[in-house]
């Protein structure tokens, strides 16, 4: 940061901060209530992710994986077994296919709904967090009921998924839905369109397309600067090609397109195509199958490298897995999406008032467990 | 909301279809003029769904991955074209193509801005240990919005004296990756304005990611615990 010219003065905003999600400090150079420059300083949270997978065999990477992005691990899980299956060409019964849909698509409406929540939060509303809180808390039932856990599953394996669905599983999702749909036009009443929040959000921190493609930012920030880019729909995995859904993007509806509110609009439509796809993929869910019929009895892959991209609920989530025969990957990468996302916070910032900064951050959904691995 | 705002945006909604968007901007209120808005998106959204989209959507896709396929041989034969001498094309297969590091900053710039490449984004660098006595490289995997096609780049390096140049002017997002990468690897990003530790402490030793790292026994005064080696 160097010489502090007169005016300016340096601020720490963390580690310990509310608004920072987690463990995240940032060098605010101040002039006045002017924001001039961000550093932000992470590491705080670092475990050693890549350093600890290769001393692990491939299933023992799947825990780790969970606790990089805590917020939505069946996702991260969900992108591990995919570039693996691929390396190792396995192909996968339809019915794990469709419970890992299922799972993927309820693990990103919980994760969207606690990042909405937490936004609210951070701009001054309080009460549309315990509302979304409230209904999160039926998504983690559901995965209580299926696996045990409710924040770390470790639940898609190679090859399969470690429990078959539960009796009444269908039904407890289908009741879920039919509660959730008309939930979100009271989020929208609540918080959405409220003038206070509109004043916070509208127009501020405008992340243009080219800006953001240059920063490798990545899925419902992308798509809130009207990018229509979503690897479901654009490069589709496992069954996505199957199921009928839309790709909301940001369209300045209120303030500037790529906007904070952009951004959280976004979520909140993407929320209402998880929902369609849930329904779609309940009604084609194979009553039959065994779960386990195609688990590896050694996983082994064959040498080799692989770059497999997913969607994950902040963005494009990739493994970049190179084997070199044994049972230890010789070296596994994860790029994750919040990492990217965090690195664009001082073009965006710069010119903003303080107060700004937290709104900006927050619109940005980072999890800091996925930044420092 | 009351029936009278209700009964408005409607009509201002109705205009707009017909093409009066005057109608909806001269609401005053700023949250009645967002939800017409919105409305209006949502009425034109439902026009386009009624027509059939879905059996071209599928045959678009198909032809896509076809296009993916042909291209990423065609970028690995004009990169040979275009600069012969900094690609080492024993090294090449279909997936990837191997250069040397000398020209690397030429190469992203065409890569980047070449209307048959435009490879916009930079998706991951990640560093690669090729074993204890031999080198160390970098790989670059790119991809591109308007073609949609992708490609990775490799760059070797040797372990003593890593020295890459860094790309972080072409693709903001090299920046923190490539500071990752030099935490990990201790490779050096030639040009980088601010090449230093992102995820480790500034005063950690060594370069973790390699395969000949030695932990530190305290940092501190506090004693790092060792990797545990082949956990059962």
């Amino acid at each position: 940061m160097g010489i502090v010219k007169g005016d300016q003065m340096i601020l720490n905003m963390g580690p310990q901060h509310p608004s920072t999600h987690g463990v995240l400090r940032l060098k605010i150079s101040t002039d006045g209530e002017i924001v001039s420059n961000i550093e932000p300083v992470i590491g705080y949270l670092h475990r050693c992710f890549e350093k600890h997978c290769e001393n692990c065999t491939y299933e023992q990477v799947i825990p780790f994986t969970d606790r990089c992005d805590y917020i939505a691990s069946m996702n991260n899980n969900f992108g591990y077994v995919v570039a693996m299956e691929k390396l190792m060409e396995i192909k996968v019964p339809d019915r794990v296919e469709y419970i890992r849909v299922i799972m993927a698509e309820l693990n990103r409406i919980a994760s969207h709904l606690l990042a909405l929540g937490v936004y609210g939060l951070d701009v001054g509303a309080f009460t549309p967090f315990l509302y979304m809180f409230r209904d999160r808390e039926r998504i983690l039932d559901i995965f209580e009921l299926t696996c045990g856990a409710r924040l770390l599953y470790n639940y898609m394996w190679v090859g399969g998924v470690s429990h078959d669905l539960p009796v009444g599983f269908v039904e407890t999702v289908y009741g879920f839905l039919d509660y959730f749909e008309p939930k979100l036009k009271e989020y929208n009443e609540i918080l959405t369109y409220n003038k206070i929040f509109i004043e916070r959000t509208a127009d501020v921190g405008v992340l243009p397309p080219e800006v953001a493609i240059s920063y490798g930012v990545s899925g419902p920030n992308l798509r809130g600067s009207g990018v229509k880019w979503d690897l479901r729909k654009d490069e589709p995995y496992s069954i996505y090609e199957r199921f009928d859904f839309d790709v909301p993007v940001g369209e300045g509806t209120i303030g500037t397109t790529g906007d904070c509110w952009d951004r959280f609009y976004v979520r909140m439509l993407e929320m209402t195509e998880s929902a369609k796809i849930l329904r779609q993929a309940l009604k084609d869910l194979p009553q039959d199958g065994d779960v386990h019929q195609a688990l590896p009895k050694k996983i082994r892959p064959p040498k080799g490298s692989i770059y497999q991209r997913t969607e994950s609920p902040r963005g494009d989530l990739a493994y970049y897995i190179i084997s070199d025969g044994s049972p230890q990957p010789y070296r596994l990468k994860m790029r994750s999406p919040a990492f990217t996302a965090l690195s664009v916070l001082n073009e965006i910032s710069r010119g903003w008032m303080l107060s700004d900064v937290i709104a900006i951050l927050g619109s940005l959904d980072i999890v800091l467990g996925e930044i420092d691995r | 909301m009351t029936d009278n705002l209700e009964q408005l945006i409607k009509e201002a909604v109705e205009k707009a279809l017909e093409g009066d968007m005057d109608a909806i901007n001269n609401i005053e209120d700023r949250v009645t003029r967002s939800k017409a808005k919105a409305a209006l998106v949502k009425a034109k959204r439902e026009a386009a769904k009624e027509k059939p989209e879905v059996s071209s959507d599928e045959s678009d896709s198909n032809q896509d991955s076809a296009k993916i396929k042909t291209s990423n041989e065609n970028i690995a034969e004009l990169i040979i074209q275009q600069f012969p001498e900094d690609i080492n094309k024993d090294l090449c297969s279909e997936g990837h193509i191997q250069i040397h590091p000398k020209n690397w900053m030429a190469i992203a710039k065409y890569l980047r801005d070449d209307p048959a490449c435009l490879f916009d984004s930079l998706q991951c660098i990640t560093g690669v240990d090729l074993g204890e006595e031999s080198d160390l490289e970098v790989r670059y995997n790119l991809h591109s919005m308007t073609h949609l096609h992708a490609i990775e780049v490799r760059i070797t390096c040797s372990r003593n004296n890593a020295k890459v140049p860094s790309v972080e002017s072409i693709w903001r997002i090299g920046d923190w990756f490539e500071r990752e990468t030099y935490d990990m690897y201790g490779i050096e990003f030639d040009g980088h304005r601010d090449l230093s530790r992102i995820l480790l402490p500034e005063d950690w030793e060594g370069w973790p990611l390699r395969k000949d790292y030695d932990v530190q026994e305290t940092y501190h005064g506090i004693v790092v615990p060792k990797v545990k080696e082949g956990w059962e």
